[in-house]
């Protein structure tokens, strides 16, 4: 997907033109529905002109008759209507999900950058279905257009200048309505604004709980919740009173409208140019036109949050790839031999660094920035500004990121657990068998981990693994990492929180299970250290040294200073 | 009557939007095996709506009053419209309709007025209620005895405190204005209809049965298909929020197909669960227009028979189908909005079964810690039913002392560090702390004195200062800096794009693992507990981290007892006493070198550390065998 993605128009479109069908289908019956609303009144009017005020029972059977079937068919037309159109809403959505689930978990990432993953999940869920509910928008205001059309026509049928009151007024009355709640839609937005935060400080402080209970400032967490509360209040009220003040308007104004239409009518009907039904009737329309009218500001009012959440939608569908994917395909059985030339890139400054099929080298970075940068690289999560790395001999730019992580795996330091059952994160990343598995699992210490727990490996683990400590978590993340048993595969300070007995028995198990496999340690644990074969020190973005662990701990002051402390 | 379908066939869509947008966060992680916290009965809500209504007597009569007024000025539209028919049959002159028209105006202006105020009135008191509810639980939650939460999964709390707050406010918002507005233009309409003639009353109450099934069809099958697809959404979004939030990982490990896959089933069930739930409401609505064409063609045959009789006139007649015509909006929104009022006294219910818990004992003012010393004699634990973590430990500290506890994972430290910090009450046993027994000092007093400061580390949302306060509230941006200074982070701190009015935490500036340790023990220097208690408060920092907040930490303990639950030795061997804990006991105390000396477990521990950070030329020490049977091959730096 190069940078010319969609558009947020493309993607509303798209969303509606998927299901062009359901929404033609749709608006057809939501036509028929509106219709039969508009003729009620009319019904009513004739009724009260040839039954009751003539008194002729035969005329009144036969209007209920007519008033039977004209429920019959709005009520069926709604229904159904409704139905293909809500669903429509749902469909598109579900389907605007999916994309933009395939989008962010692409191989060759960008939609990632810069967006947190909550404002993601937003736009999955609150965009897909803002877009979605367009599709279903689309239907109410044809029906709501048509709605309009039959009302005129039957007003205009009764009386011209009745008519042409009715269809005159209620634009200007729909502009008022609308001039007035403009600060209404403000306000309301300042009341959600602080309605969410509000929340958000209260989710936050329960999160923090155990911290908050660490140094005894519930009291404070109080305190503070209740000011946010209290300045949520403040804005609920004032957007309230907004929202009182139009609704009491809305109310005054159309009642207005009516009295006026009535007395009008009124006039007409002593003149003789209209029945007393086509008065009921008139009035009965009037009230009803308001609602067509109202469906259509709202109509509006969707479609503009619709174009708002495609926009933000197709920002993503579009957000350019960070990696362009190669085309080429490692070999099966590749050597996973690396060579850096140059590679600059953030805080590296050309790295030249070989990495020999089937050895074990550690690399010691003092600024951490570089350590990040050098694991971003090999895992094509970007490419080198300048320079460039080769899997046996073929720049890594040249293949497909995703066939690339068949051979090279790059386990970061903040790896995330997925929840599910321990096995499965710790198989999710394996193709080989369970032998592969269990071996990585005691190469971690990572059975240790299970033992502890209630199920054993079954048991399910918290979102990014928080049931767990920091220690079984990296542990545990490890074994996954040797399970999955890749060519290469650089890893990340695996050991930071794991006790040192436990520490030295995974450097001895972790040079034992990647024999003859590439194994890259970035870190400045001196028990993972001495087991490598060689030890590259990155000093200002470049190599500065390199040889065996124990001939640079004797050899070099800074390296010393930088393991041990 | 008629604008009433053009709201109702928006119905299902606001319908289906309210229900996902207030339960978004709902159901993340809550587990079958936990024990949630408690939801109020029935009676337990009423009783705890009465005591917050209680205090605002006068604003709910005269929201009431208004509304009711205004409710009742409204009804006069139709007999005046009826009237204008009457004056168009009876063949009155033009100037007639002078004065039905002047009437009409002053009603529309009047219910108007009555309707901005009462509605006013209706926010006000429901919005006071909602604040004082959310404050009152908040308060209590925050209050709840950690091992209660942790019991729950925080997961529940949090879902109480997001999706049941607003999901009230949504109703106390939107449904309880719409609610009470409509239910009193029924009642007040039907009272209309009986004044205009009771048979009119009776012919507008046959479409009653016909409305109660609607309602009871509806209800039934709306309350669970809602439930499911409340759970089915926030799985979706957990599962969204589970794979973006790992998305790195999904593309080193190549999990991009498996997780698609698990976003395409949660979606397609969120989707499938939507489109029942808009079965169900469109079937509902359409129900209800049976119900309508029975009320109004009841009402157009007794207006005819009146007629017939003399006994009303036309315009009595008229006004009548008008009055039921105009009732159709109300009784739709009154009935549909049912469902939100039982979602809401849910949400209530939530809420209110946690305010009503018993409280903690607040602290005591007038225990006043001798020192920081500690005692803990005999203490013994257990988790629930489960086996002992802890046997008899006795354990002294001198005020000022600094003392590490050491041990494999599962001997029993953080245990310890909890008990004496107030997390959970021992099973067995006694803690004394500066010569107060702990049990006399209460949970809050304890934690008054004692702080704890684990590897758990939170941000809090809002400015980097304002996280500090939390601490000491009073703290004037001096003390802030420096405490900063003092744990050696003003340096980045400062540095921040806008200092300490940064906002970090959840949305705003992200920092780093060592930086938010950093934090935390700034907030410790500020709350400055005689006695802290360090729960491998630097472990996840990375080892560049970790050497860095070694320090601040012993900076932040000078002048208290520090206990530390540490898993570098380094830290330990700094420590003026270190305690080996080994499956729930104390097996060695000692300074350092004593126990290194005594070649006993620490003397191990310590071996095992030093070994890879030997220079070449010492001899190399094997782990000593039998301290660490699991050792597949010697660790040595010569490999």
């Amino acid at each position: 997907m190069p940078t010319g993605g969609p558009t947020g128009g493309l993607v509303l479109r798209r969303a509606i033109r998927g299901q062009r069908r359901r929404v033609i289908a749709a608006s057809l019956l939501g036509m028929t529905h509106q219709g039969c609303e508009a003729l009620v009144p009319v019904v009513i009017g004739a009724a009260i002109d040839t039954a009751v005020a003539t008194g002729s029972s035969e005329q009144l059977l036969r209007l209920l008759l007519v008033l039977a079937v004209l429920f019959l068919v709005l009520s069926t037309c709604y229904r159904t209507s409704a139905r293909i159109t809500e669903g429509t809403g749902e469909i598109a959505a579900h389907r605007l999900r999916l994309d933009l689930a395939a989008r962010v978990l692409d191989p060759r990432g960008g939609a990632d950058a810069d967006r947190l993953p909550g404002a993601l999940t937003s736009i999955a869920t609150n965009d897909a279905r803002r877009v979605g509910s367009v599709a279903t928008v689309i239907s109410y205001g044809v029906s709501a257009v048509a709605a309009l059309v039959i009302s005129a026509v039957a007003l205009l049928d009764i009386s011209v200048p009745l008519g042409l009151l009715v269809l005159l007024g209620i634009p200007p009355i729909l502009w008022l309505g609308h001039r007035i709640s403009r600060p209404l839609e403000r306000r309301s937005e300042t009341e959600q604004e602080h309605a969410a935060h509000a929340s958000g400080v209260a989710a936050d402080l329960v999160s923090g709980l155990r911290v908050l209970k660490g140094m005894g400032a519930e009291s404070a967490a109080v305190a503070r919740y209740r000011t946010t509360s209290q300045d949520s209040l403040s804005a609920a009220l004032r957007a309230a009173r907004s929202r009182a003040g139009h609704e009491g308007a809305v109310l005054a104004l159309t009642g207005v409208f009516i009295a006026v239409i009535a007395v009008v009518g009124a006039y007409l009907a002593m003149d003789g140019s209209i029945s007393v039904g086509d008065l009921v009737a008139a009035v009965g329309l009037a009230q009803f036109l308001l609602g067509p009218f109202q469906l259509l500001t709202y109509v509006n009012a969707e479609l503009a949050q619709g174009r708002a959440s495609a926009r933000r939608i197709a920002e993503v569908l579009a957000a350019p790839v960070t990696v362009e994917a190669g085309h080429e395909v490692p070999v099966d059985r590749a050597a996973g031999q690396l060579a850096l030339r140059g590679v600059t890139l953030g805080a590296l400054r050309g790295v030249d660094l070989d990495l020999p099929a089937g050895s074990l080298t550690g690399i010691v970075a003092q600024d951490p920035a570089a350590a990040r940068d050098l694991l971003v690289c090999l895992a094509r999560e970007a490419d080198p500004a300048e320079g460039a790395i080769e899997l046996d001999g073929t720049p890594l730019t040249s293949l497909d990121p995703d066939a690339l992580r068949r051979v090279v795996l790059v386990a970061h330091h903040d790896a995330d657990l997925f929840e599910s059952t321990l096995l499965d994160n710790v198989r999710a990343g394996a193709d080989g068998g369970t032998a592969s598995v269990e071996r990585a699992l005691r190469a971690s210490a990572a059975d240790d981990v299970a033992r502890l727990l209630p199920d054993g490996g079954d048991t399910l683990l918290a979102e990014r693994g928080r049931s767990l400590s920091g220690g079984q978590r990296q542990r545990v993340a490890l074994a996954r990492a040797l399970a999955a048993d890749r060519p290469v595969l650089v890893l990340h300070d695996p050991t930071t929180a794991v006790d040192t007995v436990t520490e030295s028995r995974i450097a001895a198990r972790l040079r034992e299970i990647r024999r003859d496999r590439t194994t890259v340690l970035v870190t400045t644990s001196p028990a993972l250290l001495a087991v490598t074969d060689r030890v590259v020190v990155l000093e200002d973005g470049a190599v500065r040294a390199a040889g065996h662990h124990s001939e640079l701990l004797a050899a070099d002051a800074a390296y010393r200073a930088a393991v041990l402390a | 009557m008629t604008s009433a379908d053009a709201t109702k066939s928006e119905g299902p869509a606001q319908a289906s939007e309210g229900r996902t947008r207030g339960t978004e966060q709902s159901m993340s992680g809550t587990r079958p095996d936990r024990v949630l916290l408690p939801t109020a009965t029935g009676a337990e809500s009423l009783a705890a709506l009465r005591a917050m209504l209680h205090g605002h007597r006068l604003l709910a009569v005269g929201a009431i009053t208004v509304l009711v007024a205004g409710t009742g000025v409204g009804l006069l539209t139709a007999p005046l419209l009826g009237h204008i028919v009457d004056l168009v049959v009876d063949r009155e002159g033009a100037p007639a309709l002078t004065l039905p028209l002047v009437l009409l105006v002053v009603v529309a202006v009047a219910r108007g007025v009555a309707a901005t105020v009462g509605s006013t009135l209706v926010a006000r008191l429901g919005e006071t209620v909602l604040a004082a509810l959310r404050e009152q639980f908040i308060e209590r939650a925050l209050r709840l005895p950690l091992d209660r939460v942790e019991a729950a999964g925080s997961g529940d709390l949090v879902s109480r405190v997001t999706s049941d707050v607003s999901m009230i406010g949504k109703s106390v918002r939107q449904a309880l204005p719409e609610f009470s507005r409509s239910a009193l233009t029924i009642v007040l309409t039907l009272v209309g209809l009986a004044v205009l003639d009771w048979r009119f009353l009776l012919a507008a109450l046959l479409a009653a049965p016909v409305q109660v099934l609607s309602v009871r069809w509806y209800l039934r099958r709306a309350a669970p298909v809602y439930g499911e697809h409340r759970v089915a959404t926030g799985a979706l979004q957990h599962q969204l929020l589970d794979s973006v939030g790992g998305v790195r990982t999904v593309r080193a490990f190549r999990l991009n197909g498996t997780h698609t896959e698990l976003l395409e089933r949660r979606s397609e069930a969120a989707r499938d669960l939507g489109l029942r739930g808009i079965h169900i409401v469109t079937g509902f609505f359409s129900r209800l227009n049976l119900a309508e064409f029975i009320g109004l063609a009841a009402m157009l045959g007794t207006g005819f028979v009146l007629v017939d009789r003399g006994s009303v006139s036309i315009g009595t007649a008229t006004a009548a189908a008008l009055y039921f015509h105009s009732l159709f909006n109300p009784i739709n929104a009154t009935l549909f909005l049912l469902d939100d009022a039982q979602s809401a006294g849910a949400s209530f219910a939530r809420l209110v079964g946690v305010s009503n818990l018993p409280a903690e004992r607040a602290a005591a003012d007038h225990h006043t810690l001798e020192d920081g010393s500690v005692e803990v004699s005999a203490l013994s634990h257990a988790y629930g039913s489960g086996a002992p973590v802890l046997h008899e430990v006795d354990l002294r500290v001198r005020s000022g002392e600094r003392v590490a506890l050491v041990g494999a994972s599962g001997a029993g430290k953080t245990t310890l560090a909890k008990l004496v910090a107030g997390v959970h009450s021992p099973t067995g046993g006694s803690i004394t702390l500066g010569g107060v027994d702990a049990g006399e000092l209460g949970p809050a007093g304890v934690r008054r004195a004692v702080a704890l400061i684990s590897q758990e580390v939170h941000v809090f949302a809002g400015t980097l200062a304002d996280d500090l306060r939390l601490a000491r509230p009073e703290a004037d941006d001096e003390a802030l800096r420096a405490a900063l200074d003092r744990v050696g982070a003003l340096e980045w701190a400062r540095a921040l794009p806008e200092g300490l009015d940064t906002v970090v935490g959840e949305g705003g500036h992200r920092l780093t693992v060592t930086q938010a340790q950093h934090l935390a023990l700034a907030r410790l220097v500020l709350a400055d507990p005689p006695i802290a208690i360090l729960d491998e408060a630097t472990a996840d920092a990375g080892s560049a981290g970790a050497r860095v907040l070694e320090e601040a930490a012993a900076r932040a303990l000078e002048g208290r007892t520090g206990l530390l639950v540490a898993h570098r030795l380094p830290q330990a061997a700094a420590a003026d006493r270190i305690v080996v804990l080994d499956q729930g006991r104390v097996v060695e105390t000692g300074t350092h070198e004593e126990l290194v000396a005594a070649g006993g477990r620490y003397a191990d521990l310590w071996a095992a550390w030093s070994a890879s950070r030997r220079e070449p030329g010492e001899k190399v020490p094997h782990p000593a065998p039998g301290a660490d049977s699991d050792v597949d091959a010697p660790v040595s730096p010569t490999v």
